[in-house]
């Protein structure tokens, strides 16, 4: 009897021990699922960054899964693609811009869903009520304020000091968003402590900028964040480009379409700083308790081409700080 | 552990060789594994740790780099200011990406310029830019850094300033570097196997880790025992950054290679605890058949013979006991029936039978002995139970080692009725006895009957001898009588003549006459009565000259009747032995009779004693008619007689033999058909009187 209960109970040791190995052996890491939702084509650059990102950090590609929804400019396609991605439950949602964040804030809200969402650069993120504070945002959004409303005033004191004999700024925004609109009333402050005349165009009144007649010779264009005005870039590039006016944008890619300069995070550097927020997230922080960062870092582009092309006095301090871009050799695949 | 081995100790063979198995083949895996998992988990630490120092230095060299740069920066800003270089060498500093804006202060430590990344370049008015602390070591240092805090949008950031003299006035430059990137690096590096890095600020705050949680608590300064870390120092702002790796997580690989070792010691225990308990059963199934057998056996039953085809060791053992218990049974039957006829015997042997221990204690007794013991005696010692006596007998071979053979000896012991019997005691010392059991074998035979029929005997044998001699008798009295008969009639004639020579002398002759032959009849008859007496046995001092004389005196008769010569030859000085005299005499008148008749007229009888060698040898010899040879042997014979019937009892001889045996002596008959007989009988001297011993009383064991 003593020999009967001595084998089961080493059978049921060793029959343990050994499935414990094995399970040990056989269980994988399961890889994490990121969904990214991006509105429109313009956002690559930001999920390559944030790609890139992840990788500098450590995570492989095995380790992560990308669920990508790109909604080609569509806003209702993408909220489709939103209720699509919250189907499949990923572990984090990276959104790469203010409209996918709101989009996504709102479903979630209504499916009362529970996901941690990086915002790969969102100007103003509280005041679309993202967030509740910077420092602790309390929810389940966190990401990089792009600063694309607060540094208005600075885009506007950059562009005059860049070329001193500017007399007058047109502000091209869109009223109908509301990021546009903040940095609107931004741009009115500086300009009034700057004591530079500004004059600002909605664009949500005018299917195209109507601005060729009125704009003179020493007059400026400064783009202000809205992907309405995003989708005019190339008009108002031919628009500054004709009239031989300086034109600040905020991205890079606006200088790389002909604009004289841009001042912003670039998309890249937003999906590269998102990449920290989700690998927090993946090492067990919550959203609620990760500060929202400002872009590390804001490029001042000037597209060498067109500031060749103007012939205008340029302040030579503030072009020893500015990157030049070449879009012709970026045509040619150079860089 | 003693109680351990012992527990070891009383269980099963099978589980011995099941316990023996486990342990040889676990014992040296895990003392193998046990010195692999020491050696790997110590070189896996080295590693860890030289992974750490690797990250750590990598990292705090840059950060390290990044500050000396910014320093450097401000200083090339503070000499160019002083030769007036203006705004261009601002935009110099900007291109540096940490610093997020520089300032100029005055001697009172205002902002009086400002170029920024973010805010517009205006100063504000008054604005003092250096705290407390920053002002303080300014005017002593060349180079002064504050705390981290957070700007207006929330991000860490760190001031930095340098001072510069122009117009003798010390202002300085200030920087504000941008701390978030470095920070947002340092939390969200990804490290391998729950690694992580925290950096601390110079008053130990954690200023970055991947734990948000722990972000700007004070690290404290009991060091965690359950991490491995290294720490680096960043001596350009004192800070630290430290690694960690908890113990758990650093020392996984090795734990689950541990596992695996232990699920593979214990597959490896289950195999061998398989093989080792078939193995066990293998080696011990006919062990255990042939206890089974044996308990059969112990209890009497019948074995079955074990089947069992092997031709090793057990396999012989397994027939050998098969042989074995089969030949035990017919020895057990036949040892029954030794047992059965031994128990007849002992119980109807008539005899008395215990074992006796060394300190005399019975262990056993038959009923026989029982019967004839009192029943609170029993359980006495065997001196006390059988002998009555309260000490050990001397001459016992129990208490003498040195006596040899089974000493016999007769006692008297009282039944139940206070009749008192006579015993014949034998102690047989058993040389295969179990100690403890009963190292002697008392035997006790109740010999009164025969004691009385032996008496009897001799009684009636002397019975015999007086009638042989009553004639004898009546003419040895006769004799006197008839003198003492012819004194007295002359006497009385002569009185009644008033004889006058009848004077008192001569009175005194007739008186002197009567009285002589009276006493000579007295001494006749007084021997008669003394010879015929019935006595039990009595040890004396005989004195061997004065019963030989006695005995022929009372077959004097006989001899002058039968005109036989009597010599009589007995050694001057002989030694006495020890007996009783009557029935020496009473030997003595049977050889003598036996010899008058065996010679009828004119014979010659010798009769001598002598000394030989410590004994008395006494001849009686005739010139009889002999015996013949052919009954020689039957001699001794009770109720054994060559005379006609009527003439002899037949018990003389044989009652000759018991008496002389009773004496310890022997006696010898010799003799020639035709020419004689010689009878010789062998008696133990008593060499001084100090030799002589009474039977009934203690002999020295020397």
């Amino acid at each position: 009897m003593k020999t009967k209960w001595y084998l089961f109970i080493v059978t049921i040791i060793a029959v343990t021990a050994i499935i414990f190995s094995v399970l040990q052996f056989h269980q994988k890491e399961e890889p994490f699922e990121v969904g990214v939702l991006m509105i429109g084509k313009n956002r690559d650059q930001k999920f390559n960054g944030l790609k890139k990102g992840l990788e500098e950090l450590g995570f492989d590609n095995k380790e992560i899964t990308y669920i990508v929804k790109n909604a080609n400019d569509d806003e209702d396609k993408m909220k489709r693609q939103i209720v699509a991605l919250l189907d499949d439950n990923p572990d984090i949602i990276v959104t790469l811009g203010g409209v996918e964040s709101t989009l996504l804030k709102e479903e979630m809200s209504e499916e009362n869903k529970r996901i941690p969402v990086v915002f790969a650069g969102v100007a103003a993120p509280k005041e679309l009520g993202l967030i509740e504070d910077y420092r602790s945002p309390g929810g389940l959004f966190t990401g990089i304020n792009n600063y694309h409303t607060s540094i208005s005033g600075k885009r506007l004191e950059l562009l005059t000091n860049l070329v001193p004999s500017i007399q007058l700024v047109h502000v091209i925004y869109d009223s109908k968003i509301e990021i546009s609109q903040l940095s609107l009333n931004e741009t009115k402050e500086a300009a009034k402590k700057l004591n530079i005349r500004i004059h600002p165009y909605d664009v949500s009144k005018n299917s195209n900028v109507n601005l060729r007649n009125s704009i003179k010779k020493e007059e400026a264009l400064l783009i202000l964040p809205s992907f309405r005005i995003e989708a005019l870039t190339d008009e108002l590039v031919s628009l500054a480009t004709d009239k031989q006016i300086p034109a600040m944008g905020l991205y890079e890619f606006e200088a790389e379409k002909g604009m004289l300069a841009s001042y912003g995070a670039s998309f890249y550097s937003q999906g590269y700083q998102a990449a920290r927020f989700v690998s927090l997230i993946i090492n067990g922080n919550s959203p609620a308790d990760l500060p929202v960062e400002l872009p590390d870092s804001i490029r001042f582009v000037i597209n060498k081409e067109t500031k060749d092309a103007i012939d205008v006095l340029y302040n030579q301090d503030l072009l020893s700080i500015a990157e030049y871009i070449y879009p012709d050799q970026i045509a040619r695949g150079e860089k | 552990m003693r109680a351990l081995f012992n527990y070891f100790q009383s269980q099963t063979i099978h589980i011995k060789v099941l316990v023996f198995g486990v342990v040889m083949s676990s014992i040296p895996l895990l003392l193998i594994s046990s010195c692999y998992y020491f050696y790997v988990k110590s070189d896996l630490e080295t590693r860890i740790y030289e992974k750490q120092n690797l990250v750590l230095e990598s990292l705090s060299h840059e950060i390290e780099a990044d500050f000396t740069q910014i320093f450097q920066s401000s200083h090339v800003l503070a000499s160019l200011l002083q030769v007036d270089q203006g705004e261009s060498a601002f935009y110099e500093l900007l291109q540096n990406e940490s610093i997020e804006e520089a300032v100029v202060t005055n001697e009172k430590g205002f902002v009086v310029k400002r170029v920024s990344r973010y805010s517009l370049n205006l100063p504000g008015e008054n604005e003092r830019w250096f705290t407390d602390d920053m002002w303080f070591k300014l005017q002593t240092e060349d180079q002064v850094f504050g705390e981290v805090e957070f700007n207006q949008y929330g991000q860490p950031v760190m001031k930095l300033a340098v001072p510069f003299y122009e117009n003798n006035r010390k202002k300085a430059i200030g920087v504000v570097v941008q701390l978030q990137k470095l920070i947002g690096k340092i939390s969200s590096l990804r490290q391998d196997d729950s690694s992580y890095i925290y950096l601390l600020d110079r008053n130990g705050r954690i200023i970055a880790h991947q734990d948000y949680s722990k972000l700007w608590q004070k690290q404290p300064l009991v060091q965690n025992q359950n991490v491995l870390g290294v720490r680096a120092k960043i001596n350009q702002i004192n800070w630290e950054l430290v690694m960690e790796q908890p113990k758990a997580t650093a020392f996984e690989p090795i734990n689950s290679m541990l596992q695996n070792g232990l699920a593979a010691v214990a597959l490896v225990i289950l195999t061998v605890s398989l093989i080792s308990i078939s193995a066990g059963l293998y080696f011990t199934r006919p062990i255990v058949q042939i206890d089974r057998e044996m308990n059969r056996l112990k209890q009497g039953r019948n074995t079955r013979t074990i089947d069992i085809d092997r031709k090793d060791e057990l396999g012989k053992l397994v027939i050998t006991f098969n042989s074995m218990s089969k030949e035990l049974l017919e020895k057990s039957k036949l040892l029954e029936q030794e047992k059965e006829r031994l128990n007849v015997v002992v119980n109807g042997i008539g005899s008395g039978l215990a074992l006796v221990t060394k300190d005399y204690s019975i262990t056993w007794m038959n009923p026989i002995l029982k019967s004839w013991l009192q029943e609170d005696r029993l359980t006495l010692p065997c001196y006390a139970s059988i002998g009555g006596e309260d000490s050990p007998c001397q001459d016992c071979p129990i208490t003498c080692s040195n006596l040899t053979g089974n000493v016999e000896k007769l006692m008297k012991i009282k039944d139940y009725h206070s009749a008192e019997r006579i015993f014949r005691h034998r102690v047989f010392e058993l040389n295969h006895a179990i100690e403890e059991q009963g190292e002697f074998l008392v035997v006790l035979e109740d010999i009164t009957e025969q004691k009385q029929m032996e008496e009897r005997i001799v009684q009636t044998d002397k019975l015999s001898a007086l009638g042989i001699m009553a004639s004898s008798f009546a003419h040895e009295v006769n004799n006197p009588l008839t003198t003492i008969n012819v004194y007295a009639e002359d006497m009385m004639d002569r009185i009644q003549i008033d004889d006058e020579t009848l004077d008192a002398e001569e009175m005194e002759y007739y008186l002197g006459k009567i009285k002589e032959n009276t006493q000579r009849c007295k001494k006749i008859t007084s021997n008669l009565l003394n010879f015929s007496r019935k006595a039990d046995w009595t040890n004396e001092v005989i004195n061997i000259k004065k019963t030989i004389e006695d005995s022929v005196s009372l077959v004097e008769y006989q001899l002058r009747k039968n005109r036989i010569q009597l010599e009589l030859d007995v050694e001057k000085g002989l030694p006495p032995v020890i007996g009783d005299g009557l029935k020496l005499m009473q030997v003595l008148v049977n050889l003598i009779n036996n010899a008058v008749g065996a010679m009828e007229l004119e014979g010659n009888l010798v009769i001598s004693a002598t000394l030989v060698e410590q004994e008395i040898l006494i001849k009686v010899i005739d010139n009889g008619h002999g015996i013949s040879e052919d009954v020689m042997d039957k001699l001794f014979d009770p109720f054994f007689t060559t005379k006609p019937v009527g003439k002899g009892t037949g018990l003389g001889l044989s009652v000759c033999y018991g008496i002389i045996q009773q004496f310890g002596g022997n006696i010898e008959i010799t003799s020639t058909l035709g020419e004689g007989t010689t009878i010789i009988i062998r008696l133990l001297a008593a060499i001084g009187t100090e030799g002589y011993h009474d039977e009934n009383k203690a002999i020295s064991c020397g």
